[in-house]
């Protein structure tokens, strides 16, 4: 057998997966001879271009990465599904959906935080169901993690993956510190064993990108020593620039799967180049299995000229960060913190905040794990006792609920009692009485929720649509509403998307739809109105077209021109609120005034295109008021006559 | 009679039949004089005219106004004055009014417009040349007397009955009436509403035959006693007794349509007939017997159809018979073969009622083209749909070489269309394309009612225009709002 054909045997795909199930699967991956790497895309965009990677760069590339042999594709979970609504007004489910269709022979990853799903807080326990069973229709293999490693927070996506035939990855959050020893790590691995059995990934998440290759090396070691037969993926970020070398350690040391990305792509903050990886491990007599490095190199071809188009999302701050050691914060969050920092003017301060108060609430506050959502209670405390210049004051709800033990069980010690009595008062104590213990969930009426969303979107919804909602719900109507307003804009170039400064008149492009039609767009003129709203004169297929756009003036009431539809009219008539259907002329109006009236009854006669049209009363009561006479003219709407019912 | 050469031609018309008119005048070298309302100030047709007068403040009453247009005729020069469908087509006075004034009426004479205008004289017509009538009254007597000849016509022939204004045409004016209780409602809502469309407030009643198939001879007849047919239109698929979509020739056994073509020439000969005029018959759908209804002495609505299937210019042949030619098309050169179609795009809202959408502005308009479509419109991007005048935009005649391939080309020709702002009856076109009984060519007058599903047609929704509202968006805040 030659090792081409060797390695496309050994490649894992989604049929492989269908036809063989998970525990075959693993034990492919156990006898490969090497290891797999998986294309941290999702964790690359969320890191060092805050989440905003476009669909239509992920379809760009599709057919190099589907080539490439990737054990997986990371490419939702974790920020992304909120910000796919958000920013990139994009259904996460139809961005899988499109990208599946395109990527057909790879298996797609999430990362889902457990109880807090793709949030940042706990959801009901039916929420969390349905939403698992929704998103595993396209993603085969689910890293799920705690910021405690807390395992009861995992257990129903555990579950759920289980249930819906996908791999389930549940993890291990690494940080260091003197609690983080390996004995604890491997016996926080036998209790995940023990609640999931052996058909598991086992991901060693080094979200800060902590520690030395040493450290990473020991802890690979140390867990497969106590669990030979446990298939251990590292993933690791590359801030402090050292995670190649965790990779090669986690490797040598027997990892099977590691996490790292297109070279084109990579910043400081997310995953480290894939191929340098994959080049050093050779050399150290790894092999990746089932990679096409000729496909690797193609995809970063294609993408290096697309990067230019993200430059605004890249962090402000260049160069790699090997204080990460000391403030710990995840790679996802590193960009975002210095942005906090420079809006609210406190950058100056960010040595301080970072190198000293940052590590000393980590420590106070139990040194467990800062990932999501506890890196930002970490963060966000440290900057509030540094700005406020007394610490623990007005701490927000979220670390209130943690110190009061809702999210679960600090892992290693609770915060000194001087922290609960800064956080709570004097009467802390009854309050952790009264109010501690770990909080389930509630479950919601999903059929209520359908209801709300109905109402609010003014249609039936989708199962889609419905678990979207369920989310971030307000997040979601209003990218509904954009959807229908503007269209499945996923489409376009980020050229286009993120075009700052408007484009140039006579400026010619081709735009696709969603459903495969190639339109050319060419931009005119652009006038303004009196009210200040723009009008851009634009060559839609060769055909010219004028577009208004509202432009909401400072401080300018909002025009509203109130219209109804037929059935608002009707319905209104039922209350005794009768208004024209039509545009015409009011030809009669047999009754008077302080009439009585039976439902049915003739009230008015419009004419319209010779045709004489009956209004009838739709309740029976007296006529309050008649606000027409025969020879005024009425638009749909408008209002004919008032009855009232006794 | 000799023959009088015209030389100019007065439309006394608007919109789309104005312009159709034109462009025959045109291609016959005549000079061409419309006339416009002041709503009509923007209208495409007078920008198409060598003269265009202005006639008064309107709407639809200087297009009424006899002395008006005999003044606007004087005025221009013009030697003819053709009517077109509605307004003054129909009206005795106004041809006799062209007549006084030395000018000639493009249509029939006074007299001939005078008796088959009154519903009750034409039936009397048909009688007399021998072809079957629907049993129905004469002018009803005015109050009470005419609502006890109503009751007792309908206690004699049963219900439903048909009330129908004596002076109606183009579908207006009819009533179907369900009971002796809804005959005591609609007789004096019929009655007022035949005073304000007709001016004349004469009503009859007529039995209802149900679900029929409403069948047209086109025929042509000059001033020396040569009568011609140019085929069948069935014009079944309507509403609310307004045509909606017309073919040529009507779907039935070459007997029948002998039968018929026999009888329509037969009425116009008994009326003394001159020039253009359909004669309307009713066909039970099974039987295929046949009643007359009326005679239209005016150019159809739908005349297209028949143009498109003839090959024959009827506008042309009105002009050369006013002039007092001899109508002298060899009947061998009349095609009669194939299918003609013609579909009404109108600014109107199907799934509320055909609900006219005056006063919406056209955003975007594109229209079809390509082998067998003919358009006959008036509207362009930038139109206003008149509040003042019917919402009717653009008349497209389908020809294709039988009814398969007609529907498929029309189809094809509908999804041409994009006309952005008013709703439009183009997609509930594409529904009746799509809907199995009329792809079978089978339908009655009463193939909407038993077919309501066609309203259930999804809207169009065109994804490009929402791509391009963003593009626009981003381009006049400079930034996407939507991105950062």
């Amino acid at each position: 057998m030659t090792r081409q054909t060797q390695d496309k045997d050994m490649r894992i795909t989604p049929q492989d997966l269908r036809r063989r199930g998970v525990r075959e699967i693993l034990d492919k991956i156990r006898r490969a001879d090497g290891y797999y790497v998986t294309n941290t895309e999702r964790d690359l965009s969320q890191s060092d271009f805050k989440n905003r990677i476009m669909p239509h760069t992920q379809l760009l590339v599709a057919p190099q990465r589907n080539d490439a042999g990737f054990f997986s594709l990371e490419i939702t979970g974790g920020a992304s599904v909120h910000v796919d609504m958000l920013r990139k007004q994009m259904s996460p489910l139809e961005k899988l959906e499109v990208l599946s269709a395109n990527m057909p022979d790879t298996l797609f990853q999430t990362l889902c935080r457990g109880v807090n799903l793709f949030g940042y807080r706990p959801y009901p326990d039916n929420v969390i169901r349905l939403t698992v069973r929704s998103f595993a229709r396209w993603v085969h293999v689910w890293r799920v993690f705690d910021f405690l490693n807390h395992i009861p927070n995992m257990v129903s996506v555990f579950e759920e993956v289980r249930e819906a035939g996908a791999i389930l990855e549940p993890s291990i959050c690494f940080s260091t510190g003197p609690e983080h020893t390996d004995a604890y790590y491997v016996r926080k691995v036998g209790e995940i064993l023990e609640v999931t059995g052996e058909d598991i990934l086992l991901c060693i998440k080094n979200h800060g990108g902590l520690g030395t290759p040493r450290r990473i090396g020991a802890l690979v070691g140390a867990i497969r020593e106590r669990y030979p037969e446990l298939v251990i993926h590292y993933h690791g970020h590359n801030t402090d620039g050292a995670d190649l070398g965790r990779i090669v350690a986690a490797v040598k040391n027997g990892a099977k799967i590691i996490d790292a990305s297109d070279h084109a792509l990579t910043g400081f903050y997310g995953p480290p180049p894939l191929l340098t990886a994959v080049d050093i491990l050779r050399d150290e007599g790894h092999e990746a299995v089932g990679l096409n490095r000729q496909a690797v190199i193609d995809a970063s071809n294609l993408l290096r000229g697309e990067r230019e188009h993200y430059r605004d999302f890249e962090s402000q701050f260049l160069g790699f960060d090997p204080t990460a050691q000391i403030h710990k914060l995840p790679g996802g969050a590193t960009g975002s913190s210095f942005e906090q920092a420079v809006k609210g003017g406190f950058l100056h301060r960010m040595p301080h905040i970072l190198q000293r108060e940052l590590p000393l609430v980590h420590t106070e506050l139990g040194n467990w794990w800062s990932v999501t959502p506890g890196s930002q209670i970490l963060w966000t405390t440290a900057v509030n006792n540094v700005l406020k210049g007394a610490r623990y004051r007005d701490a927000n709800d979220d670390l209130k609920n943690l110190m009061l033990g809702r999210y679960g069980d600090f892992p290693f010690h609770r915060p000194a009692d001087s922290i609960y009595e800064a956080v709570f008062g004097k009467d802390w104590k009854t309050i952790l009485e009264r109010d501690g213990g770990y909080q389930r969930i509630e479950d919601i009426d999903i059929a209520v929720e359908r209801k709300v969303l109905e109402h609010r979107i003014g249609r039936p919804a989708t199962d889609d649509e419905l678990v979207l909602y369920l989310q971030h719900p307000n997040d979601a109507v209003n990218f509904f509403k954009f959807e229908a307003k503007y269209g499945k804009t996923w489409v376009l170039s980020p050229d286009i998307w993120f075009r700052k400064g408007g484009y140039g008149l006579g400026d010619k492009f081709e735009i696709p739809d969603a459903f495969g039609r190639l339109h050319a767009i060419e931009i005119g003129p652009q006038r303004r109105t009196k009210t200040g709203d723009a009008v851009t004169y634009l060559v839609i297929d060769h055909h010219p077209e004028q577009i208004l756009t509202e432009m909401e003036a400072e401080g300018a009431q909002v025009k509203k021109k109130v219209t109804f539809t037929p059935r608002e009219i009707e319905a209104l008539a039922k209350t005794g609120d009768i208004r024209s259907q039509i545009i015409g002329t009011v030809s009669e109006v047999p009754v008077a005034e302080g009439e009585e009236v039976s439902a049915g009854q003739v009230l008015i006669v419009l004419e319209a295109m010779k045709m004489l049209n009956n209004v009838v009363a739709g309740i029976s009561g007296r006529v309050a008021e008649i606000l027409v006479a025969p020879g005024d003219r009425v638009e749909v709407g408008d209002p004919l006559l008032l009855v009232r019912s006794e | 009679m000799k023959e009088k050469a015209i030389r100019k031609i007065l439309i006394a018309n608007r919109g789309e039949i104005a312009l159709r008119i034109l462009r025959t005048v045109k291609e016959l070298g005549k000079g061409a004089v419309v006339v416009y309302e002041k709503p009509d100030s923007e209208a495409y047709y007078i920008r198409l005219a060598d003269t265009a007068i202005l006639i008064g403040e309107g709407p639809r009453c200087d297009y009424l106004d006899i002395e008006r247009i005999i003044w606007a005729a004087r005025k221009s020069g013009a030697d003819a004055i053709h009517p077109g469908y509605g307004f003054l087509a129909e009206n005795a006075d106004f041809s006799e009014a062209c007549e006084n004034a030395g000018l000639i009426f493009i249509g029939p004479p006074p007299g001939v417009i005078r008796d088959l205008g009154n519903k009750v004289v034409a039936r009397r017509i048909a009688a007399q040349a021998g072809i079957d009538t629907i049993p129905g009254t004469g002018d009803l007597p005015r109050g009470e007397d005419g609502v006890a000849a109503a009751l007792k016509f309908g206690l004699e022939h049963g219900y439903p009955i048909m009330l129908k204004a004596s002076s109606g045409g183009g579908g207006r004016g009819i009533r179907k009436v369900v009971s002796e209780k809804d005959l005591l409602v609609q007789l004096p809502l019929a009655r007022q509403e035949t005073l304000s469309a007709f001016n004349d407030e004469n009503i009859y009643v007529e039995k209802c035959v149900e679900s029929p198939r409403h069948v047209e001879i086109q025929i042509l007849a000059d001033r020396h006693g040569r009568i011609m047919h140019l085929g069948s239109r069935d014009c079944s698929i309507q509403r609310r007794h307004q045509k909606l979509l017309e073919i040529a020739p009507a779907n039935l056994p070459a007997d029948v349509l002998e039968a018929m073509y026999a009888a329509a020439i037969a009425a116009a000969r008994q009326a003394g007939y001159v020039n253009a005029g359909t004669v309307e018959f009713l066909v039970d759908a099974h039987s295929h017997a046949f009643w007359f209804m009326e005679m239209n002495t005016r150019l159809q609505v739908e005349h297209t159809v028949t143009e498109e299937l003839t090959g024959v210019d009827i506008v042309r042949e009105q002009i050369r018979i006013a002039e007092g030619q001899v109508l002298d098309i060899p009947r061998e050169r009349i095609h009669l073969m194939g299918k003609a179609v013609q579909v009404r795009i109108n600014a109107e809202d199907p799934k509320n009622n055909f609900m006219p959408e005056g006063g919406k502005q056209v955003e975007v308009y594109q229209s079809p083209g390509g082998p067998g479509v003919r358009l006959d419109g008036v509207v362009y991007q930038g139109y206003r749909v008149p509040t003042e005048y019917d919402s009717l935009m653009v008349k497209m005649t389908i020809r294709g070489y039988n009814w398969e391939q007609t529907i498929q080309r029309l189809k094809r020709a509908l999804q041409g269309f994009l006309i952005v702002g008013p709703a439009t009856t183009v997609p509930f076109y594409l529904a009746i394309c799509d809907e199995p009984d009329f792809q079978a060519e089978c339908f009655d007058t009463g193939y909407l009612d038993t077919h309501q599903d066609i309203f259930l047609y999804p809207e169009q929704e065109r994804e490009v225009a929402k791509l391009a509202k963003l593009i626009a968006e981003i381009h006049a805040r400079k930034v996407n709002p939507f991105a950062y």
